[in-house]
């Protein structure tokens, strides 16, 4: 059997258990009802706060401020967008170490340590099931935006945004990882996570153009992945821009994906080895 | 496989096996400033807790292998080493001829792991779905996970309820599904942890059966930790005491018990000892090997025992008695037998295999 076992593709196999975890993971978090409530209610309480503000700052829907630093007036839309894609930081900045933290304290952890498959593969299934459900959030969000605000969405323009969410994911995946890492180690990554998540809200444009930051503040902002994100996604749903004028973020998003990618998986490798031999995993 | 002396081959070996855990006195950051502050700084930092102390086993293909030891002595760890869980510090195991250290994922392959019991399982997904999950991180492939996870099913008489979530099932019923995970790749070596540690005596002997069969009928290598001494002297073909993560002795039940065959043991229930009891009697009877008292929990209506083990029961008998009365003990009842695979143990260590009972 153990022979067998390993006579499939390989490829095959890690496939198995990606879709395993994703199926696991959705399943375990469709067993708490509660959950619909969050994503069907929870989106409308996220940025209607802000927009309410800016109507009572601009006295309307549009800025003429707001055009000249951004090149279009309505920041309904800008907000909408911003509070989109930082819900899938949100979700798999916590979602990750504390996924992991909770294996931990319910005694899985250890199985799935000690089971042969590659890892990576089991922690690639939690982030694409994190980011599952930040885009069901996301969906919520941006139906919310279409009915309550009028917001107008191209189809069309759906399909490079998708690619850039995607492009996004990976290099969130990287930090979820080094989450996953921190939570193994240290049994909780929750203080790491909440740091870094207010260091991309600040520094990233989520809220606000990032030319509204110092200079030294905008320099720190371009090596966070969000950053190129929105300013892709904006460019794309907000000025009809195309992939010809935006290709040099793109190709910078890409760049930071790949080191943070690299940058999870070594660390989370050596964590792991390091609770193996400290006798972490089991102090949980 | 490991070959050892006059071409003997073992499933599971260890060599030296050592595992130290550093102490964690200190936590939070006002633990951290106490730790800084202290003067025995020095000693502090090289505080450990030696886990496992060079244990050396050999456990032959389709043996029956209890590992037994009081709560701390040692048993889990060294679990943990053998599937890779842990890195032990020093010494070498070697698992179907694969070394825990270099060839982890071969390792992996050949072991079934119960550890931990029913908490080590997805309470909010069905049996069927905790099965299935698992089977993929063995590398099943999809189609023989499928059969195998309704053989499994089938076999521990869980069918009927495969598609339950296991927050609704009891404690048994988890610890099968526990079982079943160990079995799905269908290893050649199964490490079970206090399998049937908190299950009704039905429940337990299923398990037991289950055990036994799994080694008899389908040749498997167990190693067995419990705190059971009559399941470990019902189930293994050979039982190795640890305590304070030492091997003290290796053998056959029988010939452990042998050990203390020809000593008679008296046991007597009593209620509120005072804590000089032990004592009292070991000055009355000078002959006797062992006088070991065993705290029980009388508020659950389990008296402590006292076990004299040695010199002539009849003879005992009555100093024991004026013994108890002397100090105003009153005796639930007093047994005299033959002695268990605990009292070969108490004898060899001085400790009880019960919970808190390790020095």
């Amino acid at each position: 059997m153990i022979e067998s076992s390993y006579q499939q593709s390989v490829l095959r196999s890690n496939l198995f258990v990606v879709w395993n975890e994703i199926v696991k993971n959705i399943k375990t978090l469709l067993a708490y009802p509660t959950i619909i409530v969050f994503w069907a209610i929870f989106p409308i309480f996220w940025f209607i706060p802000f927009i309410l503000q800016g109507q009572a700052f601009v006295g309307g829907l549009e800025s003429a401020n707001f055009a000249q630093i951004t090149g279009s007036g309505e920041y309904v839309p800008f907000i909408v967008i911003g509070a989109v894609l930082n819900s899938y930081v949100n979700t798999l900045l916590y979602g990750m170490g504390e996924n992991i933290r909770k294996e931990a304290y319910q005694g899985t952890l250890d199985y799935v340590l000690a089971a042969p498959c590659n890892k990576a593969y089991v922690l690639i299934g939690k982030a694409i099931s994190e980011s599952l459900s930040s885009t069901i959030f996301a969906i919520s969000q941006l139906t919310i935006s279409v009915l309550l605000f009028g917001m107008s969405i191209t189809l069309g323009v759906m399909v490079p945004v998708f690619f850039i969410v995607i492009l996004l994911i990976l290099g969130l995946y990287g930090i979820a990882l080094i989450m996953a890492a921190f939570s193994l180690m240290y049994k909780q990554s929750y203080d790491l996570s909440e740091s870094i998540g207010y260091i991309f809200y600040i520094f990233a444009p989520v809220r606000y153009p990032i030319e509204s930051l110092p200079t030294w503040a905008q320099i720190f902002g371009k090596l966070i992945p969000l950053t190129y994100a929105l300013i892709i996604v904006r460019s794309f749903m907000l000025l009809g821009a195309d992939l010809s004028t935006v290709y040099l973020e793109v190709i910078a998003l890409l760049i930071i994906d790949l080191a943070l990618l690299l940058a999870g998986f070594y660390l989370f490798s050596w964590m792991e080895e390091k609770t193996r031999k400290s006798g972490a995993i089991s102090h949980h | 496989m490991v070959y050892g002396k006059e071409s003997e081959v073992f499933s599971i070996q260890t060599i030296d096996l050592t595992k130290r855990f550093a102490k964690k006195r200190h936590r939070g950051i006002f633990g951290f400033l106490r730790k800084n502050q202290s003067e025995n700084k020095h000693k502090e930092k090289n505080d450990v807790t030696v886990a496992l102390d060079k244990v050396n086993l050999n456990i032959r293909p389709g043996e029956l292998f209890g590992l037994l030891g009081p709560n701390g002595s040692g048993k889990t760890t060294t679990i943990k080493c053998l599937s890779t869980i842990l890195i032990p510090d020093e010494g070498r195991a070697i698992v179907n001829g694969f070394d825990t250290r270099k060839e982890t994922a071969m390792v992996r392959a050949s072991l079934g792991l119960v550890v931990g019991g029913e908490r080590t399982l997805y309470w909010k997904l069905t049996a069927r779905d905790n099965l299935t999950y698992f089977a993929s991180l063995y590398k099943m492939p999809r189609r023989d996970a499928k059969k195998r996870v309704e053989e499994l099913l089938e076999t521990l008489q869980l069918s009927d309820r495969a598609d339950e979530r296991l927050e609704d099932y009891s404690t048994g019923m988890r610890q099968k599904v526990a079982i079943a995970r160990a079995l799905l790749h269908d290893p050649p070596i199964l490490l079970l942890d206090e399998p049937t540690l908190g299950l009704d005596p039905n429940f337990a002997r299923q398990i037991r059966n289950q055990i036994k069969e799994l080694s008899e009928k389908y040749g498997k290598t167990v190693l067995l930790t419990t705190h059971y001494m009559e399941e470990a002297d019902q189930l293994c073909d050979r039982v190795a005491f640890i305590n304070n993560g030492k091997i003290v002795a290796v053998d056959t039940p029988n010939r452990l018990k042998a050990m203390v065959k020809e000593k008679e043991l008296v046991e007597v229930a009593v209620y509120r000892p005072p804590a000089d009891i032990e004592k009292h009697i070991r000055s009355l009877l000078p002959d006797a090997e062992v006088v070991k008292l065993i705290p029980g929990d009388e508020d659950k209506g389990n008296p402590s025992r006292i076990k004299i083990i040695g010199g002539t029961a009849e003879e005992h008998v009555g100093t024991i008695i004026d013994a108890l009365r002397q100090k105003n003990v009153r005796i639930g009842s007093l047994n005299v037998g033959v002695p268990t695979l605990e009292d070969v143990f108490i004898k060899l260590t001085g400790a009880k295999l019960t919970e808190g009972e390790i020095k």
